[in-house]
C-alpha cells in the first residue's frame, strides 16, 4: 500500500530553556490511502499533538521540533511555505475536533460554514457551493438538508453539530481525514451513529482516516492499524488483532488491563434501607411575557422512584440531559426537589427543616465528577478533609490528634499521610479524586452519591479508583448511588441499574436483568450503543 | 519539590505565576517601585521638609526640635512659648550666644509655615529662589514644595483609607448579594440603582454648608458612595463561584453559610477586587482633589493638591503654582495606572510569561 502519509522521528517540545516540556519524543507513523489508522493513549501522551503536527497547526512559535519529517505524497510538510500548507490545509487533508460546541462559529449559518471551503478552495460560485453543500449535509445523514441551511449551530443538537462539521471537513474529498477525538463529548448512541457514519463514508469516498482516541473499544471497532502511544512515545504498533489479542509492550497490557471488569456484588434482600427516592420530581419553570408566568416547565426528573439498600450500589445511567445528576443533588437535598419524597433511614428529609438536615447531612456524601473543580484551591488537603469534621464539631482541637485523624483517613484512600500540608494543584486528576472520595468519607457516612467519579480520569486511574470504591464499600457496608454515562463502569460495580431518559426511568431492574434481558427499545438502543458501538433501532434514541 | 517562596512565604505556582506576570509587565513594576519610594519618602516627610531644625547644639546641650518643643526660653530668649526656629532672633541666640549650631532639613519648610522674610517689593506668590523656596510660595506666602510633598501624603493616604474601607463594604455587600441571589439580590440591586443616581458632588455642596468638613466627615460621605464599585463584580463571582462542585461538596458537608462565604468563595472574588483596586485607588484621588479644587474639600489649611490647582487658576502670573500641582497629580495618576495594569496583568489567566 502506498503511503500517504509518512511521519518519521517526530519530536515536538513546548517552551524553551528550563522550561521547555517535551511533548512528542521520536515518534513515527504511516498512514496508507484508505486507511484508518488509530492513534491511542492517555491524556498527555501526545497523540493530538502528533496529530497537529501534520498540519503545522501547533501554536508556533512556542512549540517546535527538534527533529523530524512529515511527507504527504512525497512533498515535506515540515517547515512548508504557509501558502503551501494552506493549500493543503482543509483541502487534501482535513480535520474534526472533539468539541462540537465550540468548533463551529456560532455567528454564521451552517452553509456559510460548510460552503466556505468550496469557495475558498474550488473557487465555486455560490450556487454551485450551494448545491454542493446540501449534497455534503445529506451525505453525513442531517435530516433535511436543504430546509436546514439557514440553521445557525445554536439550533442543532450536538450529534448533529458533529456531522456539520464531517461535511466540512469532506467539502473537498480529502485524502486524509484526521479525526481528533470526535466522539468523545457526545452521547454513546450518537458516538455509535458518527463511527458508522464514518466508516460509510470512507468506504465511498476512499479517503483515509487518522483517528485520535483514548477509547480502546473504539480503536478496536474502527481501526486497520493501531499505534498505542504514551509519554510521547509510540509503545506498539500493530493490527487490533495483534495488540488486543497478543500485548507485546508492558503498557499495553496495564491499558487493556485497566478496562472496567467484575460485577457489582448483590446484596441480601432483607438489608436495611438507606434511602427511598418516591415520585421525586424537580422541575424548572420556563417563564415568558412580561409578567414573567410560568408556561411551561423542564422536567430534569420526573417522578423518579427508587431503594438503596446498605452496603448496595444502585447505578444510573443515562445520557447527558436524562436528568441523572439532578437526581443525585435532589436525593442530598442540594437542589429543590418540586414534589415527591427522599426518604433517608426513615426520614423524609424534604420535609425536613434546614435545621435538622445538617446533622444528617454527616452520614450522606457526595463525590463529584471533575477532581479539578471539587477541591477549594486555597485550602490545604488537611483543611479540605477536615472541614465535614469541623462542620459536625467532630475535628479534634489537639493538633496532633487531628493530624493523625486525617492522615488514617488519607491512607485508607491510598494516599500518604504527610499529602495533608499539600494543596490541590500539586496532585494529579486520580489522586485528587481520591483526596474527594476522602473527604466524603471523613465523617462516616452511610451513604454516598458518586457522580460520573471516574469520567474525567484515564482509563489506568479510573480502573483504580473503582477498585478503591468496591473495596471501601466492602469494608464499611457503604450504600452508593453510582451515577455514570458509562455502561461498562456501572456493569462492573453496580447491582441494581436504573435507565433514565428525559427525566424518567426507562427500566430498572437487578444488573444481570438489565443488561442481559433488557426491556425496553431505548435500553437495547443504549446497551447496543455502549457496549458494541453499534447503531440498533435508532427510532428510540435521539439523533 | 522543593517549596517556592516569596517574602520568606511559601507560595503555591498560580501566586508564582501572577509575581512573574506582574514583573514581565516592566512599566509596571518600575512604577510601583517608584510610587512606594516616593510615598515611604513622603511618610516620613517631617524629617526633611520642615520649619524645625533636626538637630540643635546650643551651650553643650543636644536638642532635637523635630521630635521635642522647647521653649524659647532654653536658648536664653525671653518668650515661654516654643523656640520659632525660623526667626533670625532664634537664630542669632542659638549660634552666636550660645555658640551652637542648627542642622535644617533640606527644605526649611512645612506645609503650614508663613513665610514671614519676604524680601522687599515681593508679593506672595513670590517666585522661586535657589536655596530657599524651590518652586516659590503660594498665595499665602507658604512654601510650594512643601505643600506639594504634603499634600501627595494627604491625596494617597486619602485615597488609601477611602479605597480600603470601600472595598470591605461593597465586597460585604457583594458577597450577601451574589451568594443569596434571589429575593436579597433583587432588592439590593434596585436599592444601588437608585443611590448611585444620587449626585456626590451636590450632596457634599449641601452638606458643606450645614457642617464644617473635615478629613472624617468627607471620608464618610464619600465612602456612602464609593462602596458601590465593588458591589457588581463581587457579586458576579459569587454568582459562578455558588455553583462550583466545591462549594456544593461544602455544602454537602453541612458547612455553615457564613464559613462557604468566607473559605471558599471570598478568595476567589478578592482576585477580581485586586484587579480593580489601583484604579479605585486613583478615582479617589482625583474626587479628592476635585472638591479641593472646587471648595468643598479638607478644611483651609490643609495641605491639598487642589487648592494648589486653585490658586493656579486664580493666579495665571504665578504659573509655579499650576505647573507643580499638574506635575505632582499627573505622576501619581500615571504610576498609580501602571501599577493597575500591571496588576491586572498578573491576574489574567490568559496571559503566559515566556509568550
Amino acid at each position: 500500500m502506498t503511503r500517504l502519509v509518512d511521519v518519521r522521528d517526530l519530536r515536538v517540545t513546548f517552551g524553551h530553556g528550563a522550561r521547555a516540556v517535551e511533548a512528542v519524543r521520536g515518534v513515527s507513523f504511516h498512514v496508507g490511502a484508505g486507511e484508518t489508522v488509530s492513534l491511542v493513549g492517555e491524556s498527555g501522551s501526545g497523540k493530538s499533538v502528533s496529530a497537529l503536527s501534520i498540519l503545522q497547526l501547533l501554536p508556533y512559535p512556542k512549540a517546535w521540533h527538534p527533529s523530524g519529517s512529515i511527507r504527504f505524497r512525497d512533498r515535506e510538510l515540515m517547515g512548508a511555505p504557509a501558502a503551501e500548507l494552506r493549500a493543503i490545509r482543509g483541502d487534501r487533508i482535513a480535520m474534526v475536533f472533539q468539541e462540537p460546541m465550540t468548533s463551529l462559529n456560532p455567528l454564521h449559518t451552517i452553509e456559510r460554514q460548510v460552503a466556505e471551503t468550496l469557495v475558498l478552495h474550488k473557487h465555486m460560485l455560490p450556487p454551485d457551493a450551494r448545491a454542493r453543500t446540501v449534497e455534503l449535509l445529506s451525505l453525513v445523514g442531517l435530516p433535511n438538508a436543504a430546509q436546514r441551511l439557514r440553521a445557525y449551530p445554536h439550533e442543532l443538537s450536538g450529534g448533529q453539530r458533529q456531522r456539520v462539521m464531517i461535511a466540512m471537513a469532506l467539502a473537498n474529498a480529502p485524502d486524509l481525514l484526521i479525526a481528533d477525538e470526535p466522539t468523545t463529548a457526545v452521547d454513546v448512541t450518537i458516538q455509535a451513529q458518527i463511527l458508522r457514519l464514518v466508516k460509510d463514508l470512507q468506504r465511498q469516498l476512499g479517503m483515509a482516516v487518522l483517528w485520535i482516541t483514548h477509547d480502546l473499544d473504539v480503536v478496536r471497532k474502527i481501526s486497520d492499524r493501531v499505534y498505542v502511544m504514551n509519554e510521547g512515545e509510540v509503545k506498539e504498533s500493530g493490527t487490533p488483532a495483534e495488540i488486543f489479542e497478543r500485548p507485546q509492550h508492558p503498557y499495553t497490557r496495564k491499558l487493556l488491563d485497566a478496562r472496567p471488569k467484575g460485577r457489582g456484588a448483590p446484596v441480601p434482600g432483607d438489608a436495611a434501607e438507606i434511602m427511598r427516592v418516591d415520585g421525586l420530581k424537580v422541575w424548572f419553570p420556563i417563564r415568558a411575557g412580561i409578567l414573567k408566568r410560568t408556561v411551561d416547565h423542564v422536567k430534569a426528573v420526573d417522578g423518579v422512584g427508587l431503594t438503596v439498600r446498605a452496603g448496595q450500589t444502585v447505578g444510573v445511567v443515562g445520557e447527558s440531559g436524562s436528568g441523572k445528576t439532578t437526581l443525585g443533588l435532589a436525593a442530598l437535598r442540594l437542589t429543590r426537589a418540586t414534589g415527591g419524597g427522599v426518604y433517608f433511614d426513615g426520614r423524609d428529609l424534604l420535609a425536613l427543616p434546614p435545621r435538622d438536615v445538617r446533622p444528617l447531612r454527616s452520614d450522606m456524601q457526595i463525590v463529584f465528577q471533575d477532581p479539578y473543580g471539587s477541591l477549594s484551591p486555597r485550602m490545604s488537603v488537611g483543611q479540605i478533609i477536615g472541614e465535614g469534621l469541623a462542620a459536625h464539631a467532630r475535628l479534634p482541637a489537639v493538633e496532633g490528634e487531628r493530624r493523625a485523624l486525617i492522615a488514617g483517613i488519607l491512607e485508607e484512600v491510598g494516599l500518604e499521610p504527610a499529602m495533608q500540608d499539600r494543596y490541590p494543584h500539586e496532585f494529579s486528576g486520580g489522586q485528587r479524586q481520591r483526596i474527594a472520595v476522602a473527604r466524603a468519607l471523613a465523617l462516616r457516612p452511610k451513604f454516598i452519591v458518586l457522580d460520573e467519579p471516574t469520567s474525567a480520569l484515564d482509563v489506568s486511574v479510573q480502573a483504580q479508583i473503582l477498585d478503591l470504591l468496591r473495596d471501601l464499600q466492602a469494608r464499611h457496608r457503604l450504600a452508593y448511588l453510582f451515577i455514570s454515562h458509562d455502561l461498562k463502569v456501572i456493569r462492573a460495580l453496580a447491582d441494581h441499574v436504573v435507565v433514565m431518559h428525559h427525566g424518567k426511568i426507562v427500566e430498572q431492574g437487578p444488573a444481570d436483568a438489565v443488561f442481559d434481558r433488557p426491556r425496553e427499545p431505548y435500553t437495547r438502543a443504549l446497551l447496543a450503543a455502549a457496549l458494541d458501538l453499534e447503531v440498533v433501532d435508532a427510532a428510540a434514541v435521539s439523533t | 519539590m522543593a517549596a517556592d517562596t516569596f517574602l520568606g512565604r511559601p507560595i503555591s505556582p498560580l501566586t508564582r505565576r501572577r509575581i512573574d506576570n506582574f514583573r514581565a509587565n516592566r512599566r509596571g513594576y518600575g512604577a510601583l517601585w517608584i510610587f512606594g519610594v516616593l510615598f515611604a519618602l513622603s511618610l516620613v516627610a517631617e524629617l526633611w521638609a520642615n520649619d524645625k531644625p533636626l538637630v540643635v547644639r546650643h551651650a553643650g546641650n543636644w536638642y532635637v526640635p523635630i521630635f521635642a518643643t522647647y521653649p524659647e526660653t532654653t536658648f536664653g530668649g525671653i518668650f515661654k512659648t516654643e523656640a520659632d526656629y525660623r526667626s533670625a532672633e532664634v537664630q542669632r541666640l542659638i549660634e552666636d550666644e550660645g555658640d551652637g549650631w542648627i542642622v535644617w532639613p533640606p527644605v526649611r519648610y512645612s506645609y503650614d509655615t508663613y513665610k514671614k522674610d519676604l524680601p522687599p517689593g515681593v508679593g506672595a506668590p513670590s517666585p522661586p529662589t535657589a536655596f530657599d523656596n524651590w518652586l516659590g510660595t503660594d498665595d499665602q506666602a507658604r512654601d510650594v514644595l512643601a505643600r506639594a510633598i504634603y499634600g501627595f501624603r494627604m491625596s494617597v493616604l486619602f485615597a488609601l483609607v477611602l479605597t480600603a474601607l470601600s472595598a470591605v463594604v461593597g465586597v460585604a455587600a457583594g458577597a450577601v448579594q451574589g451568594y443569596f441571589g434571589g429575593w436579597v439580590d433583587l432588592v439590593m440591586q434596585r436599592f444601588i440603582e437608585v443611590w448611585t443616581s444620587i449626585p456626590l458632588l451636590f450632596t457634599l455642596i449641601i452638606l458643606a454648608s450645614i457642617v464644617e468638613p473635615n478629613v472624617w466627615w468627607l471620608l464618610g460621605i464619600m465612602l456612602l458612595f464609593e462602596w458601590v464599585a465593588f458591589v457588581y463584580i463581587v457579586r458576579a463571582e459569587f454568582l459562578k463561584v455558588r455553583n462550583l462542585d466545591y462549594v456544593r461538596a461544602a455544602r454537602a458537608l453541612g458547612v455553615l453559610d457564613r464559613h462557604i462565604m468566607f473559605r471558599h468563595i471570598l478568595p476567589n472574588a478578592m482576585v477580581s477586587t485586586l484587579t480593580y483596586l489601583p484604579f479605585v485607588l486613583t478615582g479617589a484621588v482625583t474626587l479628592l482633589t476635585s472638591l479641593d479644587f472646587l471648595g468643598f474639600g479638607l478644611p483651609p489649611g490643609s495641605p491639598s493638591l487642589g487648592e494648589m490647582v486653585g490658586q493656579g487658576k486664580e493666579n495665571p502670573q504665578a504659573p509655579w503654582l499650576g505647573l507643580t500641582a499638574f506635575t505632582v497629580l499627573s505622576v501619581m495618576l500615571v504610576l498609580l495606572v501602571f501599577v493597575g495594569e500591571a496588576v491586572r496583568d498578573a491576574f489574567d489567566p490568559y496571559k503566559a510569561v515566556d509568550a
